[in-house]
């Protein structure tokens, strides 16, 4: 036995006993501890295999920085790989199971790697890929994928509920430590709003290991209790900080055991604004760097300190401290304190008399540990002054203290080195920002503690804690001792000091180099005690100064983020916001099939017509050719175009001319980029003299009015123009075919519609029922056709009364799919051709464009390129094999071409023709009509098809537009 | 014989202890823009106008939204004739369908609203009266705050339903 709980002491709940299972084995911890103190206190002290060699390892730290004691957690769904398990709380049933060994971590086969180490060496990865021979990645992966890796993760939908939220605040304090707390009492006296964030599952940070200060941190957190300007959130990390003082904070309730039905999330992600940070990240202590370093039993000292006197877990036995500073003798007298038998090597060659004084503990000076050997057993082999082989139970290390600079650089202010305390400090604060305690290299408790207080604003004293602060006294080690076995650099990538040598001799000397050479630092602990050390080596093997070598750069997130948190609640039907028509009730309940199309939810097809599409729309366009039917087109944008100068702004915006425009009548136009591309086309009307109501296709609507106010806004400021988005005020509705006009009749008796009145592109404003109705002459299908629009709210009750007054004329519904084929057949193009990549000449409409009037994109559409005779314009196509099929999205050849390349074109459309009882399809051809009576092939790779077409003028139906004017 | 229907017509409103969701029916809201100083003859016509662009006002039983630089909202009652009493001295567009107003009432509520909407709605700045024109679920939204806990969400018609949906579901834990 080499760890044990005492009897009493700890932060834990002895009261609170909680039961958890590691590899289907039961064991018993208490409420506040984490997995790795609960497993600890059992004994447990080989919890893994490394990533590449399968060496067995332990636990190394008390906190996040921790690289070897990974967890998958939870079982089926919930399923969580790579958890560290000196941040995981343990719950009451907690299922643990270690990671990368089979078939345990006892008797692990892929220990066999250690032989083949040479393979495994920095650089295979990227050597496999070089050579020696073209197929050797493709040879080595498969083996390397197996050998080497982490936990996996579940394949299954994540069952728990994660939330997103915004939040602010006047100072955000990221640490509780003594300068965290100090800082956000400070900052409270001064009034504002102070949030601080703590990521451990308690506030305290380094004092929760100190028991001689708990007078102070009780007192502290009950003035942070009492004051109400502070909120104060555990379980909570600073993962990222961003532009404009915004921090992503990620708060944990895996403790709270949260319901997902009842709406409990997990986890929560805030989006924070803080007008000021006070960074209060404390620091991470440095292993050192000797043979065999990684053995289970190898701890960080601060952590053999912390499971002490946090978690009341003691070695047994002997212990062994090694250090090169001051820091690690409390760890070392605390456990002389529990009765532990403490031997401190000292690598510095002097050491502080009154350290020397205290007599509980065996201190050896200029004495290092260089070698661990054992396999059940630790022997720690000590060199330099003093050469002993010390059978232990744990071996606490300190190569020093790295300050937590992640969160001070990722707005891209470069860490700085301090060679007083060995370590990176933060290079500078942006102007609201400021650091305090450890993390600026102040580890002194008091210094730490008026340090935070200044943060904080200073605007009240802080309680000075008890006793002097005392020097860290480091005396730097970065090399290990010369000697066989592997002295590990960082422990979760099995990067040895000897990978840093090999990268060296390489050529890869820059820090960033060395890491993706390497693999250093990178992972779930991404080399938190690890990069430091390496980058000094680096520097040594150089013979720079480590200033000069620079350290790699710290992006976001600090800690590890699960994707749920990211996401939030953007899943299932909220991965993106739904729009529904005013008319989406209706058809929901009569029938209607919906497709999405952009966001909108639009009415496909109708159950009348047919169970399935292919069925439902051909009914549909029949009923449309010959008779009369209804469909909701109130996605179209439609915009409220008002002022004295309406009508020379439309002139200006539209190919077109549309100064002229009468008042009450209707007019096709397009407008174009200023580069010279279709934007979008549309109908619009003139209402008066000042006013004008425009339409533009659905796709576009938001477009075009973003257009709109840019152009007024910043181009032609001069003209008194106000534009508004009228798409969801007003509902749209079509009402097609040789029998529309007989069913407006009867929808509106008394109200004149004859074609004398109401001729073709004309409009009719009038009230029905008290209610504005706008009833405009348009056909998107080519046939008599109607568009009337009125207010959203009342377009149900509008269209049941069509349906209803329209029975005895077979009046019905039809869809999204009909209206599209309809408007293939008459040959108008849609958005499919309206790409943002055609201009005016390639879908035929040249001829619209005014000659004399200016008008946006009208100098770039007459690019020499844009006019080349050449280029690919608008053309229909007929099957000519009826067996087979026309694809949007083929590419069109000649018919003796090498079907290879891009073609000559593509189809943009397809539909079956109703009227002409066969598939046709609008398409893009170079050289457009010219071509009209050819012979082309389609093909269409991914289902290797090539279908013969010929090519005919895109206007199927009805070329002289006979049944718009009837 | 035409009768109204909301966009939430299928929407279920709900009272907890902690939240209460429920739509405002029954309302005008009525755009006005302009030129020049047209601003004086609307507030001839309706009274005095809000200067800035987060407060509104109350007047002559109207809410009135400064919405832009040059642009109103007045939200008047379900037959406000404002709009023809102001033709021809401003730009007017009638927007009553356009907007569905949404109510979020109880201690709950800034705290839902703070899952997706990008503003500080903190009690001691986001207080009686203001309002923002803002962001929720993509979709733009007016928030005006009309006591300590309650507000009113003018949501576009055709995003409605679906930003009801989307409170629902964020108001789930204080069910």
């Amino acid at each position: 036995m080499t760890f044990r709980r005492l009897p009493s002491g700890g932060r834990i709940d002895r009261n609170r006993p909680v039961g958890f299972t590691l590899d289907g084995k039961r064991y018993r911890g208490f409420a506040g501890d984490t997995l790795a103190s609960a497993l600890l206190a059992n004994d447990v002290t080989l919890v893994g295999r490394s990533f590449k060699y399968h060496r067995p390892r332990g636990i190394m730290s008390a906190g996040v920085e921790e690289p070897n004691a990974l967890f998958t957690l939870h079982d089926g769904a919930r399923t969580e790989a790579n958890m560290p398990g000196t941040i995981v709380d343990l719950i009451d049933g907690l299922t643990a199971r270690t990671q990368n060994a089979w078939p345990s971590v006892e008797l692990d086969v892929m220990g066999i790697n250690q032989l083949a180490a040479p393979l495994f060496q920095s650089g295979f990865y990227y050597k496999t890929f070089m050579g020696p021979t073209k197929g050797a990645w493709m040879f080595y992966e498969p083996f390397i994928r197996r050998a080497a890796g982490l936990g996996a993760a579940t394949e299954a939908a994540d069952p728990d509920r994660y939330e997103t939220r915004f939040d602010f605040c006047d100072v955000l304090v990221i640490g509780s430590g003594a300068a965290g707390l100090a800082a956000a009492l400070s900052a409270a006296g001064g009034g504002g709003r102070v949030l601080l964030v703590e990521q451990d599952s308690a506030l305290g940070g380094g004092l929760l290991s100190e028991p001689e200060q708990d007078g102070w941190l009780q007192a502290r957190l009950g003035e942070i209790r009492n004051a109400s300007n502070i909120q104060a959130l555990t379980h909570t990390t600073a993962i990222g900080l961003y532009d404009d003082n915004m921090v992503v904070l990620v708060e944990r309730h895996d403790h709270r055991q949260p319901d997902p039905a009842k709406g409990q999330a997990r986890q929560v992600l805030t989006m924070l604004q803080a007008k000021a940070i006070v960074f209060a990240t404390g620091a991470i202590e440095r292993p050192l760097v000797f043979a065999n370093n990684d053995r289970p039993g190898v701890m960080l000292a601060s952590a053999v300190r912390t499971y002490l006197n946090r978690f009341g877990v003691a070695p047994t036995g002997r212990a062994v401290i090694a250090t090169n500073n001051d820091t690690a003798y409390a760890a070392a007298f605390d456990l002389a304190a529990q009765g532990v038998e403490v031997i401190v090597a000292d690598s510095r060659t002097e050491i502080p008399a009154d350290l020397q004084r205290r007599n509980s503990i065996e201190i050896l000076a200029g004495t290092s540990v260089v070698d661990v050997k054992g396999k059940n057993t630790l022997h720690a082999v000590l060199d330099g002054a003093e050469q002993r082989t010390i059978t232990c139970d744990v071996v606490g290390m300190s190569g020093g203290w790295s300050p937590v600079v992640h969160l001070t650089s990722h707005g891209g202010i470069k860490p700085v080195y301090n060679a007083a305390i060995a370590g990176f400090v933060p290079g500078g604060f942006a102007k609201t920002h400021s650091g305090a305690g450890a993390v600026m290299g102040t580890f002194g408790l008091n210094a730490a503690i008026r340090e935070g207080a200044a943060a904080g604003g200073g605007s009240i004293a802080i309680a000075a804690a008890g006793g002097e602060d005392r020097p860290y006294a480091i005396v730097p080690t970065w090399m290990p001792p010369r000697r066989k076995g592997k002295a590990f650099v960082d422990f979760q990538n099995d990067v040895t000091a000897k990978d840093i040598k090999n990268a060296h001799q390489e050529g890869y000397h820059s820090v960033e180099h060395l890491k993706r050479y390497t693999t250093l630092g990178m992972g779930t602990d991404q080399g938190k005690t690890s990069n430091i050390i390496a980058l000094a080596e680096m520097a040594e093997l150089r013979g720079l100064p480590i200033e000069q070598a620079g350290t790699t750069t710290f992006r976001p997130p600090y800690t590890g983020v699960s994707l749920g948190a990211i996401a939030g609640r953007t899943i299932g039907g909220h991965f993106r916001p739904t729009r529904r028509s005013p008319l989406h009730d209706w058809h929901a309940a009569n029938g209607g099939v919906f497709i999405e199309a952009g966001l909108w939810q639009r009415a496909w097809y109708y159950r009348w017509a047919g169970d399935t599409p292919e069925s439902a729309y051909v009914k549909e366009m029949g009923l449309v050719r010959r008779g009369v039917g209804i469909s909701d087109v109130s996605t179209l944008g439609k915009i409220d175009v008002q002022g004295p100068d309406a009508a020379e702004f439309l002139n200006r915006v539209y190919v077109n001319g549309f100064a002229k425009l009468p008042v009450g009548k209707a007019r096709y136009g397009v407008m174009l980029n200023d580069d010279g591309i279709v934007l979008d086309d549309g109908t619009t009307t003139r209402i008066s003299e000042t006013q004008f109501y425009m339409t533009t296709t659905t796709a576009q609507a938001g477009e075009v009015m973003s257009w709109l106010e840019f152009l007024l806004q910043t181009q032609w400021t001069d003209l008194k123009v106000q534009v508004a988005s009228l798409t969801d005020e007003w509902a749209g509705m079509a009402i097609s075919g040789p029998k529309a006009r007989a069913a407006l009749e009867l929808a509106f008796p008394g109200v004149d519609v004859s074609d004398a009145k109401l001729p073709y592109m004309g409009c009719l404003d009038f009230s029905f029922d008290g209610v504005p109705i706008r009833l405009l002459r348009l056909s998107f299908s080519g046939e008599l056709a109607y568009e009337v629009h009125l207010s959203a709210d009342y377009a149900i009750s509008l269209w049941e009364h069509f349906l209803k007054t329209g029975a005895s004329l077979g009046l019905k519904p039809y869809g999204l799919e009909a209206l599209a084929s309809l408007r293939i057949e008459k040959g108008h193009v849609a958005g499919l051709e309206l790409d943002h990549r055609n201009t005016l000449d390639d879908l035929g409409l040249g001829k619209m464009a005014g000659k004399e009037k200016d008008y946006v994109g009208k100098a770039l559409r007459q690019r020499p390129m844009y006019q080349a005779p050449e280029r690919w314009s608008l053309v229909g196509l007929e099957l000519l094999e009826p067996e087979k099929r026309l694809r949007g999205g083929a590419i069109l050849f000649a018919k003796d071409d090498k079907i290879e390349g891009h073609g000559r074109g593509y189809i943009t459309s397809v539909t079956w023709s109703v009227e002409l009882g066969k598939t046709i399809a609008l398409a893009l051809y170079n050289g457009g009509l010219k071509h009209v009576g050819e012979e082309i092939v389609c093909a269409f790779p991914l289902k290797n098809e090539l279908t013969r077409a010929k090519i005919v003028s895109p206007h199927f139906i009805d070329p002289e537009g006979k049944r718009l004017h009837a | 014989m035409l009768e109204r229907r909301s966009a939430l017509a299928v929407a279920h409103p709900f009272a907890w202890a902690a939240l209460t969701l429920g739509e405002v029916r029954g309302f005008t809201l009525t755009q006005v823009a302009g030129f020049g100083n047209f601003a004086a003859d609307v507030a001839a016509t309706a009274g005095a106008l809000p200067e800035t662009s987060n407060q509104a006002v109350e007047s002559n039983g109207r809410t009135i939204f400064r919405t832009g630089p040059h642009a109103f909202w007045f939200v008047g009652p379900e037959n406000d004739d404002l709009a023809a009493r102001l033709a021809g001295k401003a730009i007017v567009t009638p927007l009553s369908s356009s907007r569905t107003r949404i109510s979020i009432e109880g201690r709950a509520a800034r705290e839902v609203l703070r899952k997706g909407i990008p503003i500080d709605l903190h009690e001691s700045v986001f207080t009686p009266g203001m309002f923002a024109q803002t962001g929720l679920h993509h979709t733009p939204v007016l928030l005006h705050c009309t006591a300590e806990q309650r507000f009113e969400l003018y949501a576009m018609r055709t995003f409605a339903l679906n930003v009801w949906e989307w409170l629902e579901d964020a108001a789930l834990e204080f069910k």
